[in-house]
C-alpha cells in the first residue's frame, strides 16, 4: 500500500503548493474580503474586534464596556459595542479507496496523492485564513492555528496506517464515500474523490447534507486515462476494487462510447449537486494543481455564508 | 546428402517442414495476439458498452512474417545445408589420413594441415572414425603408433603435428599398418609430400598396401610447388660455390640465397638459376674474405623447409691458436707472466696451443700470438714473416724488449725508440683512458669500460697511413692497437704489455672480447685436422621449417668422423654440432641421396573451402527468437516503454561497442593528435594543475603576463599557457614547468612520479614555487611551502641542489640579473650544482620561494592582479626579467655561459 508513503509526499507537495498562496490570496481578497480576515461577523452584537455601534448607557452596564472618549463628546454616556463574530469549520474528507492509488503513467501522481496535496493546501490556506478545519469522520476536534497542515498531513497517514492494518470489506479506505457522520448544521464541507462509485450511493449522503443545511464543494480528480481512454487494441482492464475484469478485443472502438458515458456520469454528479446546493469542478492529475485550489478557494469565497 | 549446384543438405528430408509454413501462417493469422493488462479505476463505466464492430484484434501482418522468418531459419538450419560441400567418402570404413610429416612438406605444412582438418570435419559429419598415420620418425626413432581416432581426437592430433628435418620412412609406416589390424574399407587420403622415398619400391609398397584396405587418394602439392634441396657447399679460396637441386626439370627456375652470419645479419644475395632441361643448379658466392669467413648459413628465401638451408662450418674450420714462447713457465707465472693473462682470455673458447716457433709453423694454427719476453733470432722471424704472409695472423704484445729495438720490422706501423710513460712520478700527464674503437675497426661497437688506464705504451711514428692502420687509440688520440695487412696475413700490434705492468687492459672484460675479435678475423685452419674420435655435442637445431632452433630432446653428439656420412635423422638432426666457438655443420643433403619425384599418380592437393550454414541460420533464427520474445512481452505491455527504448538503446550501444571497440580508442587517440599537434604548434609555457582553484588561476594570470613580457621583448614564439595534470597529460612538449606548490595538492602516483622523471630526463626544467617567502623570510626557517614540496617530489629524481651561484647562467640568460625577486624578495633561488657532464651542466631544477607567478599575473585588461611587496614597479620588472631570463634558459641551456659571450657580457658590465 503505497497510501502510507503519500501522505509524507503530500505533506511535502501541499507545503509547497501552499508557498505559492501569496497571490492566491490577494486573488481572493479581490472577490471577498473578509475571506482573508478569517472570523466572520454575525451582524449582531457579541463579542469580537470589529465596532458595530455605539449604544446609551443603561444602569446595569458594565463600565469596562463604556466608551469614554465618545460619552466625553456629548452629555450622553456610550457604551462601545462590538460586533460578534465567529470563525467558520470546514470539513475536509478526500478519497482513500484503492481506485484512487492509480496513475496511468510513471511521471504522473497517483489521483489519491493528488487528492491529499489539494486537501493539505486548501487546509493551509483555510487555516492561514483564520477558519478551523476538521477531516471528515475524523474523531479529532476542528483545528485552527499555523501548523494545521502538518497536524492533518499526520491525521491522514494515521488514517492511511489504519486502512492499511485493516483489511476487508467494511475497512475504511476501501470506501469511496465519506462515512456517514452527522456534520453540525450549516457547516462547510469539501471532498475530494474520482466519484466513480455508482451515483445512488452518493444521492442519499448528499440529501443527508443538505437536509442539514451542509453546503460543500465536490472535486472530481481523474487521472488523463480516465478522462481520455488512449488505450488501443485488445486490452483485458482490471478494476482496482474487486469489480471484475473486462476483455475489449478492440478498445478504440468503444472509446466514445466511454467519453460519453463519463459526461452522463459527470452531469448526473452536477446535477445533484447543485440540487443540494453543492458545487462541483473537476480536476485530472496532469493538470497543475494550483488551479484546482483556486477553483475550491473561490467558491468558498462565494459562498455568502462566509461572508454572513 | 542432397546437392543443388554448391549447396548441399545433409539431412534434406527436414526441409519437407517448409510445406507446413502455410498451415502455421494460417494458425498465427486466427490466433490474436494476448490481451494487454490494464488496471482502470474507471471500470465500471466500462462495464455494458458493446463495441460496435466485432472484428477480432488479429496479429499484425508484420509478426506473421517474422515468425515465419524463424520457422523457415530453423527448418532450412537443421536441414544442415553447406556450400562446396566435400565429396562423401566411397567406403563405408573409417577415414585413413596418410600424412608425409618429412623435410619436404615443411613449405606447405599449414595447407597441408588445413586439408587434413576439412577432411576430419567431413568425416565427423558422416559420423566415421579418423585414423592418422605419419610417416617420419618422431624423436624417439618410432612412427607415431596408430589407432582409431573419434573425429575430435584426430582433429587435435593434426593441429599439434609439425612437420620434421628428416626424410619419411615408408617402409616403416608401412610394417605400422601391417601391423595394425584394420577393417578393409577404409577411405586413405594420402597427403604426399611430393618425393619419392630412398627406395623408390617403398613407395610403391606403401601404396600398395593402402590399397589392400580400400580406396586410396594420393594428393601432393601439385606441379607448381617443386621441393628444391641447397647441396652441402663447397668452400674454396675464391668463396663458396653453392649447389640447389629440384625435383622435376623442364623450365627454367630461379631461386634466391641469401647469405646470413651467426647472427643472422645478412652478407648477401645469390641468384641461382635452374636452366630448363637441368636438375641442379650451380652458383658461385662471390664475398670478401672477411664476409665469407663470417657466412654461416645460405637461406633459400622462400625455403622453409630444413632442404631450403646449407650450414657452413664456423669460419670455415676450427682456429687453433698459437702461442710462442721459449720459457713457458715464466710466462705462466700467475698474475705476472704474459701467457697467463693470454691463456685466461682464450682458452675457454678456443684452442691454445703453447709452444716453440718452429712446432707451432708445422701445424695448421690460424693466429700466433708474440708475447714480448720472447726472444726471436733472425731466421725465425723470417720464418713468421713467410707465415704471415701467407695468410697467418699474428698478434704481438709491446714490452721492454720491444721498446728497446725500434727497428723492428714485424710490426704494423714503425715505433719510435723507447717507450711513452703517463702519471709516473716524473711526468705531468695522468694515465690514460680508451677512446672509443674507430668504425673502421674490427673493434668497432665493443663498449668501452671507463676504468681502463694505460700507463705505458711504445708510440708509433707518426705517417700518413697511421690513422687508418689504427684499431684502437687512447683518449689522446695515441694508437693502443694498430694492425696492417702483410701479404695475405695481418700483423696486429698491443702497444701495451699482455700483462698488466703497463695498463689495466689485460685485466678487464674488453680485452677478452678485442682478442675474441681477433680470432673471429683470423682465417680458418684447413678442416681434416678435427678430432675424429671426439663426440660433438649438439649445438643448435633445424626445425621442419628451416629455422635454427634449440636442441630438442634425443638428440645425441655425433664424432667427427661420422659427421660427413650421418644418418640424418630424430638422432642427428641437421644443425650445428661442436663448440660454440667451432661449430661443425650437419647438412641434410648428405642424407638425401636421390632427389626424385615421387612415381605415383596424385592429385593436385586443393581445398574445398566448405561453408557450414548451420550455426549462421540457427544463431540467426534464435535472435530473431528473442526479437519475437520482446515484440510479444511489448504487445501484452510487459515491458515498460522507457525501459524499451532503454533496452533497445543498450542492445545497439552494445552492438556498436561489439563492431567498433576500437573506436574510441580511435577517437582517443585524435584526440590526443590534436592536442600534440595544438601544443607543438608553439612553445607553451606550462603550469602543473594542483587542484586548488585561486593557485592554479594565479598560474595561468602569471604564466599569461610572462608569456605577454616575452612575445614583446624577445624573439621567443610563446603560445598561450598550458595547464598540466600530471596524472592524464603528455608533459614532453614544454620546455619549461611551472609548478606552484600548495598544501592541497595529492601526492603525485608513482606514475606520473615516472613520468616526471622521464621529463627530466628528458631536457625538461621544473620551476618549483614554493611562494611561502612571506612566511618563511620573517621567521627565517622552513616554510610550509618547501615542506610541501619535499613531500610532493618524494621519488622524483632531483639532485642536490645549491643557492644559485653569482656566475649561473640564470644571471644572464636574457637580462643581466643579481637578484630574482617575485612578488616577495629575499628568497633564495635554488639550482642543481654545477655538473657540466650531466645534461650540460644546465639544471632540471630551479627551486623559488618568492611566489613568481603572482607577480607576472594581470588580468584581462593587462593590469596586474597582485600587489608586489615590498613594492614599486621596478620589483614587478625584476621579476618578469627573472621570468625571461628562466625561460630563455629553459630554451638554450647553457648558451650564455660560453665563453664566446664573455666580451659582449663584460662590455655591457662596463668592465
Amino acid at each position: 500500500m503505497t497510501l502510507a508513503i503519500t501522505a509524507d509526499r503530500a505533506k511535502a507537495e501541499s507545503a509547497a503548493i501552499a508557498g505559492r498562496l501569496p497571490p492566491l490570496l490577494i486573488a481572493a481578497e479581490r472577490i471577498a474580503a473578509t475571506v482573508t480576515q478569517g472570523v466572520h461577523g454575525r451582524r449582531r452584537v457579541g463579542s469580537g474586534d470589529v465596532f458595530w455601534q455605539h449604544r446609551p448607557y443603561y444602569p446595569g452596564d458594565e463600565l469596562k464596556q463604556l466608551d469614554w472618549r465618545q460619552s466625553a463628546k456629548s452629555d450622553k454616556i456610550y457604551l462601545r459595542q462590538m460586533e460578534w463574530s465567529a470563525a467558520q469549520t470546514v470539513y475536509l474528507w478526500c478519497d482513500l479507496s484503492p481506485s484512487m492509488d492509480y496513475a496511468s503513467r510513471k511521471e504522473l501522481p497517483t489521483k489519491a496523492e493528488r487528492s491529499m496535496v489539494l486537501l493539505l493546501a486548501l487546509s493551509s490556506v483555510l487555516s492561514r485564513a483564520g477558519e478551523r478545519v476538521a477531516l471528515m469522520g475524523d474523531p479529532e476536534p476542528p483545528i485552527s492555528g499555523r501548523a494545521v497542515a502538518e497536524r492533518l498531513a499526520d491525521r491522514l497517514q494515521h488514517r492511511t496506517q489504519v486502512a492499511q492494518r485493516s483489511t476487508g470489506d467494511n475497512a475504511e479506505n476501501e470506501r469511496s464515500l465519506p462515512p456517514p457522520v452527522l456534520l453540525p448544521a450549516h457547516a462547510h464541507a469539501v471532498m475530494i474523490s474520482d466519484f466513480l462509485s455508482p451515483i445512488d450511493e452518493f444521492r442519499g449522503l448528499l440529501e443527508r447534507f443538505a437536509a442539514r443545511d451542509v453546503r460543500g464543494h465536490l472535486l472530481q480528480v481523474l487521472d488523463p486515462a480516465e478522462v481520455a481512454m488512449p488505450f488501443l487494441g485488445r486490452v483485458r482492464f482490471r478494476g482496482m476494487e474487486r469489480e471484475g475484469e473486462l476483455l475489449m478485443s478492440r478498445v478504440e472502438s468503444i472509446r466514445d462510447q466511454y467519453l460519453n458515458k463519463l459526461d452522463a456520469h459527470r452531469e448526473e454528479l452536477r446535477t445533484l449537486a447543485r440540487h443540494a446546493g453543492w458545487s462541483f469542478s473537476t480536476h485530472a492529475t496532469d493538470a497543475p494543481g494550483a488551479p484546482a485550489l483556486l477553483a475550491l478557494y473561490q467558491w468558498l469565497a462565494a459562498d455568502k455564508r462566509f461572508r454572513a | 546428402m542432397m546437392s543443388l549446384g554448391g549447396l548441399a543438405f545433409v539431412s534434406p528430408w527436414l526441409l519437407v517442414g517448409l510445406a507446413a509454413l502455410p498451415v502455421l501462417w494460417w494458425l498465427l493469422r486466427l490466433t490474436p495476439p494476448a490481451p494487454k493488462r490494464i488496471p482502470f479505476p474507471a471500470i465500471r463505466l466500462l462495464f455494458g458498452l458493446l463495441p460496435k464492430e466485432e472484428t477480432p484484434h488479429r496479429t499484425p501482418w508484420w509478426l506473421i512474417l517474422l515468425r515465419l522468418a524463424i520457422a523457415a531459419l530453423l527448418i532450412v538450419g537443421l536441414s544442415h545445408p553447406l556450400w562446396n560441400a566435400a565429396q562423401p567418402f566411397p567406403r563405408s570404413g573409417p577415414l585413413l589420413l596418410v600424412l608425409d610429416d618429412g623435410w619436404a612438406s615443411g613449405p606447405a605444412w599449414g595447407e597441408r594441415q588445413a586439408f587434413g582438418q576439412e577432411l576430419i570435419a567431413e568425416a565427423d559429419r558422416e559420423k566415421r572414425g579418423v585414423i592418422l598415420l605419419t610417416t617420419a620418425p618422431r624423436p624417439n626413432g618410432q612412427l607415431r603408433p596408430v589407432s582409431l581416432l573419434s573425429a575430435d581426437q584426430a582433429a587435435a592430433q593434426l593441429a599439434a603435428l609439425q612437420p620434421s628435418p628428416w626424410p619419411v620412412d615408408r617402409a616403416k609406416a608401412l610394417e605400422l599398418l601391417e601391423a595394425a589390424d584394420f577393417a578393409k574399407d577404409l577411405n586413405t587420403v594420402w597427403l604426399a609430400d611430393g618425393l619419392a622415398d630412398m627406395k623408390a619400391e617403398n613407395d610403391r609398397a606403401l601404396f600398395d598396401g593402402l590399397s589392400k584396405r580400400g580406396q586410396v587418394t594420393v594428393m601432393d602439392d601439385g606441379p607448381g610447388a617443386v621441393p628444391i634441396l641447397l647441396q652441402e657447399p663447397e668452400l674454396r679460396p675464391q668463396g663458396i660455390t653453392l649447389r640447389a637441386a629440384r625435383t622435376v626439370a623442364g623450365a627454367p627456375q630461379r631461386i634466391n640465397v641469401r647469405v646470413l652470419d651467426r647472427e643472422n645479419h645478412s652478407l648477401g644475395l645469390v641468384t641461382v638459376d635452374f636452366k630448363a632441361p637441368e636438375l641442379t643448379a650451380t652458383a658461385n658466392v662471390d664475398l670478401p674474405i672477411e664476409l665469407r669467413s663470417r657466412a654461416s648459413q645460405l637461406v633459400l628465401e622462400g625455403g622453409q623447409s630444413a632442404g631450403s638451408i646449407a650450414l657452413l662450418d664456423d669460419s670455415g674450420g676450427r682456429k687453433p691458436i698459437g702461442v710462442v714462447t721459449d720459457n713457458p713457465t715464466l710466462g705462466s707465472q700467475p698474475l705476472l707472466g704474459e701467457l697467463y693473462y693470454i691463456q685466461r682470455a682464450l682458452a675457454p673458447n678456443n684452442e691454445v696451443r703453447i709452444g716453440d716457433l718452429a712446432t707451432l709453423t708445422a701445424q695448421p694454427i690460424s693466429m700466433i700470438i708474440l708475447p714480448d719476453q720472447t726472444a726471436l733470432g733472425p731466421d725465425q722471424r723470417a720464418i713468421l714473416q713467410k707465415w704471415v704472409e701467407r695468410g697467418g695472423m699474428l698478434v704481438r704484445f709491446a714490452g721492454e724488449r720491444l721498446s728497446a729495438t725500434p727497428d723492428d720490422t714485424l710490426v704494423p706501423a714503425r715505433l719510435r725508440q723507447g717507450d711513452r710513460i703517463l702519471g709516473g712520478a716524473l711526468s705531468w700527464a695522468q694515465p690514460t683512458t680508451l677512446d672509443a674503437f674507430p668504425s673502421s675497426s674490427p673493434f668497432a661497437g665493443l663498449p668501452v669500460p671507463k676504468d681502463i688506464h694505460v700507463q705505458r705504451q711504445v708510440l708509433a711514428e707518426p705517417a700518413i697511413d697511421l690513422g687508418s692502420k689504427t684499431w684502437a687509440r687512447l683518449a689522446d688520440g695515441t694508437p693502443l692497437v694498430t694492425g696492417a695487412k702483410t701479404g695475405q696475413g695481418t700483423l696486429v700490434l698491443f702497444h701495451v704489455s699482455a700483462n698488466a705492468e703497463w695498463s689495466d687492459l689485460a685485466l678487464s672484460g674488453l680485452f677478452v672480447q678485442m682478442l675474441d675479435r681477433l680470432v673471429d678475423l683470423a682465417a680458418g685452419a684447413p678442416a681434416g685436422d678435427v678430432d675424429a674420435q671426439k663426440p660433438l655435442p649438439p649445438v643448435a637445431m633445424l626445425d621442419g621449417f628451416g629455422r635454427l632452433a634449440g636442441v630438442p630432446a634425443g638428440v645425441l653428439p655425433i664424432s667427427g668422423k661420422d659427421l660427413q656420412d650421418a644418418k640424418i635423422g630424430p638422432q642427428h638432426p641437421p644443425g650445428f654440432y661442436g663448440e660454440s666457438k667451432a661449430r661443425l655443420a650437419l647438412n641434410l643433403s648428405g642424407a638425401v641421396k636421390t632427389l626424385k619425384p615421387l612415381g605415383l599418380a596424385a592429385q593436385p592437393l586443393t581445398r574445398a573451402h566448405t561453408v557450414d550454414f548451420k550455426p549462421w541460420l540457427l544463431a540467426a533464427a534464435f535472435l530473431l527468437l528473442i526479437g519475437d520474445l520482446l515484440i510479444a512481452l511489448a504487445l501484452r505491455g510487459l515491458l515498460v516503454r522507457p525501459t524499451v527504448r532503454g533496452a533497445a538503446a543498450g542492445t545497439a550501444a552494445m552492438l556498436f561497442a561489439v563492431m567498433l571497440t576500437a573506436s574510441p580508442q580511435a577517437r582517443a587517440a585524435e584526440e590526443s593528435d590534436a592536442q600534440i599537434i595544438a601544443a607543438t604548434q608553439a612553445a607553451h609555457l606550462a603550469y602543473v594543475r594542483t587542484g586548488a582553484p585561486e593557485v592554479d588561476a594565479t598560474s595561468r594570470a602569471g604564466l599569461k603576463g610572462l608569456t605577454e613580457v616575452l612575445l614583446q621583448r624577445t624573439s621567443a614564439d610563446v603560445g598561450d599557457p598550458v595547464g598540466v595534470d600530471l596524472e592524464t597529460d603528455d608533459l614532453t612538449f614544454y620546455p619549461l614547468l611551472y609548478w606552484p606548490i600548495s598544501g592541497s595538492q595529492k601526492q603525485p602516483s608513482p606514475a606520473a612520479v615516472d613520468r616526471l622523471n622521464k621529463y627530466l630526463a628528458g631536457g625538461g626544467l621544473i620551476f618549483f614555487d614554493t611562494a611561502d617567502q612571506n612566511v618563511s623570510g620573517l621567521s627565517g626557517s622552513v616554510g610550509p611551502g618547501a615542506m610541501r614540496l619535499q613531500e610532493l617530489t618524494q621519488g622524483m629524481d632531483i639532485p642536490p641542489l645549491v643557492p644559485v651561484p653569482a656566475d649561473h647562467v640564470l644571471t644572464r640568460a636574457f637580462y643581466l640579473l643579481k637578484d630574482f625577486p617575485g612578488r616577495w624578495i629575499g628568497g633564495s633561488l635554488w639550482v642543481e650544482s654545477a655538473n657540466s657532464r650531466i645534461n650540460d651542466g644546465v639544471s632540471t631544477v630551479v627551486v623559488g620561494s618568492n611566489d613568481y607567478a603572482s607577480a607576472w599575473a594581470i588580468d584581462d585588461y593587462g593590469q596586474p592582479l597582485y600587489p608586489v611587496t615590498p613594492g614599486g614597479e621596478r620589483q614587478r620588472e625584476m621579476a618578469y626579467r627573472f621570468g625571461v631570463n628562466l625561460v630563455m634558459y629553459s630554451m638554450t641551456g647553457n648558451y650564455k655561459s660560453d665563453q664566446v659571450h664573455v666580451p659582449a657580457i663584460l662590455e655591457r658590465l662596463g668592465q
